[in-house]
């Protein structure tokens, strides 16, 4: 295979001069949650591109961290989101559904939205064949079909792990969104090899617990802060055209005692404001697909055909 | 580019449950709701680190927090730990005293050797003595020769026992790293718990192959240690996250029933001038509230596995 220097998903397009965004209700964000449910393996298999784990197996502290999600953070996390009706549009490694029924079953009973963020996080798709990724796809379709009675609509790659066609794929089983886009705050058409209406949604790594509290070691009043600040500016620009805001969490992060707070601060404070739609990522995807997809891929043919000139 | 092959796609351990056996499943909320057995709802388990880091500890293959960050010989990173040892405890002690408060004292058995007037002013207060492993420059990993580990963890046991004339039925491994038979070794040693995991906020069962260990919640992510040192978060940021933790497990001990509030101390990092008496307010606080009570780790152990769960 030859090394690509651009993954080739998208087109460039201005943030000015863009179709306008209209969200049911006329509101002026679409603001959603995806808590990201994971399992990660105390003994996965060798990866020939990324090692798994930070220390010899079995890696405890690294291990414990992430499962304390699952028997403590998600009940504490799915509590304050229900407390402000907010529901979640889950990032799911599916092997969940196995391990832990219960908390699929916690999220059916929620009314969220349960989308593939591949089998196991510890599992990636670097390497595969598209065939094997295809075989990835099709697991996380069945899976979650037997566990909710849900389609599978949403694509998050497991740990971010993308193949170079992995876009294409998704577009050609029938996903309807993808979020391994980080280039707009907008919705966006996705390029793909064959004719297909995948759409770009944002989901805003600047609002992720992970690389905010693990990475750049912030501290959860200046995450909230953040999270305000964040939501302030889509909200201003919102007025013009609609924008989307998305907080990803993970319930070994945000269930903590110390940080459960800032999440119900920042669900106040969001849902305080008048103009919020909140929505799952299956219907922001499914809204813009049926109401701007085509305005904004005929825009960004008019720019291509500018810039071609 | 290499290939994956079909054991990718293998998932032995896909089913209800854990990867492992050494522990069941269990949602922190579906614990019955009970309090401690003196009435209780919150207990501050404080335990503190005696560390001793020698200069030419290993950096492989993974450099412990706290660890030496400067080429050696470092005296300044060695100097600044021992410390610790010399001043910062003898802060908390003032501390820890003035609130009637009895921690557990997680000692490498090198400290204690070197040490006595330190040993004596701990078993003076009546403090708990725990296992920690030798040094920090001896850690439990899988890279470690079995028979080797084994000599370890004996002489930690035996040395601490025999100088402290204490049971010392609890074990922490340095920087939370076990091996895959380190909890096996700690119990055919006459261990009771462990306190490596960092996977829930209230004990659980462990099987070993010398019968089950309880799995105490010695916190992580709310040690001085990673907010102060490897976060390098200032104090008035650690003083917010331990407020928040003291107020949502206290809120949630309401109806969920007792919980357990583990600061975990290093006196080299806490014991510093600077940041003494933020300690100090935030444990006036907490112990001026109705419902809360410290205890030492085996004390809480005994309480656990008391309610027969």
């Amino acid at each position: 295979m030859t090394r690509a220097a651009d993954p080739q998903s998208y087109d460039y397009a201005p943030y000015q001069g863009r179709p306008k965004i209209v969200w049911p209700g006329n509101a002026r964000v679409a603001f959603w949650v995806a808590p990201n449910i994971e399992y990660y393996e105390l003994a996965p298999p060798p990866s020939p591109t990324r090692s798994v784990w930070y220390r010899p197996e079995p890696d405890v502290i690294n291990y414990s961290m992430r499962d304390y999600g699952n028997r403590v953070g998600f009940h504490r996390m799915a509590d304050v989101m229900a407390k402000y009706g907010v529901r979640g549009s889950v990032s799911l490694n599916v092997a969940v559904c196995d391990h832990y029924p219960e908390i699929i079953e916690r999220c059916c009973e929620l009314d969220w939205e349960l989308f593939s963020h591949g089998i196991y996080n510890t599992r990636y798709l670097y390497n595969m064949t598209e065939e094997q990724q295809r075989e990835i796809i099709r697991d996380s379709r069945e899976t979650i079909l037997r566990a909710s009675g849900q389609s599978l609509d949403g694509w998050l790659s497991p740990a971010i792990s993308n193949g170079l066609t992995t876009q294409d794929l998704l577009a050609e089983e029938g996903i309807k969104y993808t979020l391994d886009l980080f280039h707009d705050d907008q919705p966006m058409p996705v390029k793909t090899r064959n004719p297909g209406r995948l759409v770009s949604l944002p989901y805003m790594m600047e609002c992720n617990d992970v690389p905010v509290l693990n990475f750049r070691n912030i501290s959860p009043r200046n995450y909230l802060q953040i999270i305000r600040d964040h939501f302030d500016q889509l909200y201003e620009e919102g007025e013009e055209s609609g924008t989307v805001m998305c907080i990803p969490l993970h319930p070994y992060l945000i269930g903590q005692p110390h940080r459960l707070a800032l999440l119900d601060a920042a669900l106040e404070y969001v849902t305080s404001h008048s103009g919020v739609w909140l929505a799952t990522g299956r219907e922001i995807a499914a809204h813009y697909e049926a109401n701007h997809y085509d305005q904004f891929a005929g825009w960004i043919n008019s720019i291509n055909a500018e810039t071609a000139k | 580019m290499s290939e994956i092959g079909s054991d990718y796609f293998h998932y032995p351990h896909r089913r209800k449950g854990l990867d492992h056996d050494r522990f069941d499943r269990r949602y922190l909320r579906d614990i019955p709701a009970r309090n401690w057995p003196d009435g209780e709802r919150l207990k501050l388990w404080i335990t503190v680190h005696f560390e001793h880091f020698p200069m030419d500890m290993p950096a492989k293959p993974f450099v412990p927090p706290g660890g030496m960050d400067r080429p050696y010989p470092s005296v300044w990173d060695f100097s600044t730990r021992d410390y610790g040892n010399r001043v910062g405890i003898f802060r908390l002690f003032k501390v820890l005293d003035r609130y009637g408060i009895r921690a557990t004292a997680a000692m490498n058995s090198e400290v204690a050797e070197r040490y006595p007037l330190l040993l004596q002013e701990i078993l003076r207060r009546n403090w708990e003595i725990a296992a920690a492993g030798v040094d920090m420059g001896q850690l439990h990993h899988s890279q470690v020769e079995q028979a080797r580990e084994a000599e370890l963890v004996a002489q930690s046991f035996g040395t601490l026992r025999r100088l402290s004339g204490q049971a010392v039925t609890g074990w922490h491994s340095p920087a939370h790293s076990q091996s895959a038979i380190t909890p096996d070794l700690v119990a055919e040693n006459g261990g009771k718990y462990i306190a490596d995991w960092i996977n829930d906020d209230l004990p659980f069962a462990f099987r070993t192959r010398a019968g089950e260990l309880t799995q105490m919640p010695l916190s992580w992510d709310l040690s001085d240690h990673k907010i102060l040192h490897s976060q390098s978060m200032p104090v008035t940021d650690y003083e917010w996250q331990i407020n928040a933790a003291f107020d949502a497990l206290l809120s949630e001990a309401q109806e969920g029933g007792g919980r357990i509030l583990s600061l975990s101390l290093s006196p080299w990092v806490i014991g510093q001038p600077s940041r003494i008496r933020t300690l100090d307010r935030l444990l006036g606080r907490f112990m001026a509230a109705s419902g809360v009570a410290s205890a030492t780790g085996e004390e809480l152990r005994q309480d656990w596995t008391s309610r027969g769960e």
